[in-house]
C-alpha cells in the first residue's frame, strides 16, 4: 500500500463531502477540526447531519450560522468563552435546526456500536430524562433480556464520513495522537461508511508512524485524505502545538450574538480569505505576531519512561528439544 | 472576617467542604472544576479527579483547566484514558460524587442544562449547550453535588427539560428506572445549602450566607422551600482561603 492521500483543505472538502453527508465533528473542547469547519463553509455545503458527543470553541456554532446543517445528534455544543451558543439557539427557535439531545456517554455509547458493527448499546445515563421523550430516534428504554430491569439503549451512529484533527499522520493516512483521547474520534472515526478527511499538524514518513504504533489512533485504511495543515484547530487547542485561544473564540463569540453582524464575521474570516494558511496570515495582520506566540505552550513535559517494542524471535526454539519429565513420558 | 468576598467565591468554598479526603469525584465544566482545584489544594489532597474528557488524576492540574479536556488536566495526569474510561468508571459505581452545574432545578433536585422554554415549541425554546454528561453522572454517581446560582428562574417548581436525574417525581422514582447512584445530596447555591428529606426526597434549606436570610432565600426560590428548624449561617471563607481561591483563578475566568 502506497498510495499518497496527502491533498489541500480544498481538494478534500469537494472530493470527500457531499451535500446532505452525516458527518461525525471530531474533536471534544480541544482538537475541533476547525480548518475543515471553515473550509466546508467556504464551499457552501449544504444540508449536513452532524454526529458528535461534545464540542467547543464555536465550530457547530458557525456551520449553523452559515447554513451548513440541518441537523444535529450530539450532548453538548457551546462556545464555552463566548458562554452560549448563540447561532444554534437561533437556528433551533427560526426552526432551521433540528436538534436530537443525547448525554455524553449516550453519545459515546451510540459510536462504540458504530465502531462495533452493532445496531445498539446500552448505558446507564439518560434514563429518567426528557431525552428520553424528545429523541425516540436515538435513545430508547428497553428491559434487560437478562434480569428484566429497564436499561436505556443507544442507536449506533455511523457517519458518512469523519472530521478529525491530529497532531501528526503519514501521507498513507496513518493518524496519530496524543496528550488526550477526547470522547469519540477513534470510534467516529473508524465507525464512518466512507472514511475519514484528517488535518494535521505535522506530516511524518510512516516508518516513524511504525516506530510506536500504540499511538496511531486510525489507520491508514480508514482515511480518504490527509491534509497538511499546522494550526489546522485553531481557535481550539492542539496538545504540544497551541492553547485555546480564549481572546479569538471571544471575539467571534461576540459576531455570534448578533444575527445582523454574523455575515461580516463570516466575509471577513472564511469566505474572505482563500485556504487556512491565509487565515493565519490574517490573524496575525489583525492580531499581530504576538497573539499567536502567546498560544504557544508551556513544553518540556515529554515522557521519562523509553519504550521498546522489542519482540521475541520464534527461530530460537530451532534445535532446542522439547521439554519433558517423567510424567509425561508416563 | 472580613466579609469582603463575593457570593460565588464563598459558594465554591462552601461546596469544597462537601468533598472528603479520598474520594472519587467526577466534575463537569464549569465551576466545579475550581472546587476541585481549590478542595485538592486545602483539605483533600488525595481525591482523584475525573472528568468527562478522560482524565483521571491523583495531582492538582499545573494550570487552571477551563474545560473539562482541558490540555491542563492531562499533563502530568495519571491517565489520558478518554471519555469511555470515566464515564465506564461511573457506569461500575466507582465514582463517589458526581459534582455538576445547571440552569435550573426543581425541588426534587433535579436538574436542567439543555434550555429554557417549551421544547415542543421550538420558538420560545432558548438552547444552552446541552445536557453534556450531566445525566450520566446524576444516574449513576454514589451521590450529587450540584452547584446553581440562585434566582427564581433558576430554583423552580419544574424544570423546563430534565437533563440529568435527581429524584425524578419522588420516593422510589429512582429505584423504579434502576439507577445506580443514590441521587441528590447537597446544593449549593450563591445564597445557601439545601439538603434532602431522606423521607420525601424534598430539597430544604439548611444554610444560608451571611448577608442573606431565610425571606430572602424564598424571595428567590419558585417553589415552596421547606427550612431545616436548625438553619443556620454558613461561616464566612477566611482571608487564606479566599487568597488560596483567587490564585487559582488569577484572571477570575470563573470567579468574575
Amino acid at each position: 500500500m502506497s498510495v499518497d492521500k496527502r491533498m489541500t483543505l480544498k481538494e478534500a472538502v469537494s472530493k470527500f463531502i457531499l451535500e446532505g453527508d452525516t458527518l461525525y465533528y471530531g474533536g471534544f473542547q480541544i482538537m475541533v477540526p476547525m480548518a475543515l469547519t471553515y473550509e466546508i463553509i467556504r464551499q457552501r455545503k449544504k444540508h449536513l447531519n452532524i454526529l458528535s458527543t461534545s464540542t467547543d470553541a464555536g465550530g457547530l456554532d458557525l456551520l449553523v450560522a452559515a447554513g451548513c446543517i440541518d441537523e444535529m445528534h450530539l450532548a453538548w455544543a457551546m462556545n464555552w468563552c463566548a458562554r452560549a451558543p448563540h447561532a444554534i439557539q437561533r437556528a433551533f427557535q427560526d426552526g432551521e435546526l433540528k436538534r436530537h439531545d443525547i448525554s455524553n456517554f449516550g453519545a459515546t455509547g451510540a459510536l462504540m456500536a458504530g465502531y462495533l458493527g452493532v445496531p445498539f448499546f446500552p448505558v446507564r445515563g439518560n434514563i429518567g430524562t426528557d431525552v428520553v421523550k424528545y429523541n425516540s430516534a436515538d435513545v430508547r428504554i428497553i428491559d434487560d433480556p437478562f434480569t428484566g430491569k429497564p436499561i436505556t439503549v443507544v442507536r449506533a451512529w455511523r457517519a458518512d464520513v469523519a472530521l478529525i484533527h491530529a497532531q501528526r499522520a503519514d501521507h498513507l493516512g496513518n493518524v496519530v495522537a496524543w496528550g488526550t483521547h477526547g470522547n469519540g474520534d477513534q470510534h467516529g472515526a473508524m465507525g464512518s461508511k466512507r472514511g475519514v478527511i484528517v488535518t494535521a499538524e505535522e506530516i511524518v514518513d510512516p516508518e516513524m508512524v511504525r516506530s510506536d504504533p500504540d499511538r496511531t489512533l486510525i489507520p491508514y485504511y480508514k482515511t480518504l485524505a490527509v491534509v497538511p495543515c499546522p494550526w489546522g484547530a485553531h481557535p481550539s487547542a492542539c496538545r504540544g502545538f497551541y492553547g485555546l485561544d480564549v481572546r479569538f473564540a471571544q471575539y467571534q463569540g461576540k459576531y455570534m450574538k448578533k444575527k445582523e453582524i454574523v455575515p461580516h464575521f463570516l466575509n471577513e474570516w472564511i469566505y474572505g480569505v482563500k485556504d487556512h494558511k491565509a487565515y493565519i496570515q490574517k490573524y496575525v495582520n489583525t492580531f499581530g505576531q504576538e497573539a499567536l506566540e502567546r498560544l504557544k505552550p508551556i513544553l518540556g513535559f515529554k515522557p521519562q519512561m523509553e519504550v521498546d517494542y522489542g519482540y521475541h524471535d520464534p527461530n530460537i526454539w530451532e534445535g532446542v528439544p522439547p521439554y519433558t519429565d517423567m510424567h509425561i513420558r508416563g | 472576617m472580613t466579609g469582603n468576598f463575593k457570593p460565588t467565591e464563598l459558594m465554591v468554598i462552601r461546596c469544597a467542604q462537601e468533598i472528603i479526603d479520598g474520594e472519587v469525584v467526577f466534575a463537569g465544566v464549569g465551576l466545579p472544576l475550581l472546587v476541585i482545584g481549590f478542595a485538592m489544594a486545602t483539605h483533600a489532597k488525595n481525591i482523584i479527579l475525573f472528568t468527562e474528557g478522560g482524565s483521571i488524576r491523583a495531582t492538582p492540574p499545573p494550570g487552571l483547566a477551563i474545560t473539562v479536556d482541558d490540555p491542563a488536566l492531562f499533563c502530568k495526569g495519571d491517565g489520558t484514558f478518554g471519555m469511555l474510561a470515566t464515564m465506564a468508571a461511573l457506569q461500575r459505581g466507582e465514582v463517589d460524587v458526581a459534582f455538576i452545574g445547571g440552569a435550573q432545578i426543581d425541588k426534587y433536585g433535579n436538574i436542567n442544562s439543555t434550555g429554557v422554554g417549551n421544547w415542543n415549541k421550538p420558538e420560545t425554546f432558548t438552547y444552552f449547550a446541552g445536557s453534556g454528561g450531566a445525566s450520566d453522572m446524576a444516574a449513576c454517581g454514589k451521590r450529587i453535588l450540584a452547584i446553581i446560582p440562585q434566582d427564581p428562574k433558576r430554583f423552580v417548581e419544574r424544570v423546563d427539560y430534565l437533563s440529568a436525574p435527581g429524584f425524578l417525581d419522588g420516593p422510589g422514582a429512582r429505584e423504579r428506572l434502576d439507577m445506580q447512584g443514590n441521587g441528590p445530596s447537597v446544593v449549593v447555591s450563591t445564597m445557601g445549602v439545601y439538603k434532602f428529606d431522606s423521607h420525601t426526597k424534598e430539597m430544604y434549606l439548611s444554610e444560608y450566607f451571611p448577608g442573606q436570610s431565610v425571606e430572602k432565600i424564598r424571595a428567590n426560590c419558585s417553589f415552596d422551600l421547606d427550612v431545616a428548624h436548625d438553619v443556620k449561617e454558613t461561616e464566612e471563607p477566611s482571608e487564606d482561603e479566599l487568597t488560596i481561591l483567587r490564585d487559582l483563578d488569577p484572571t477570575s475566568f470563573y470567579l468574575s
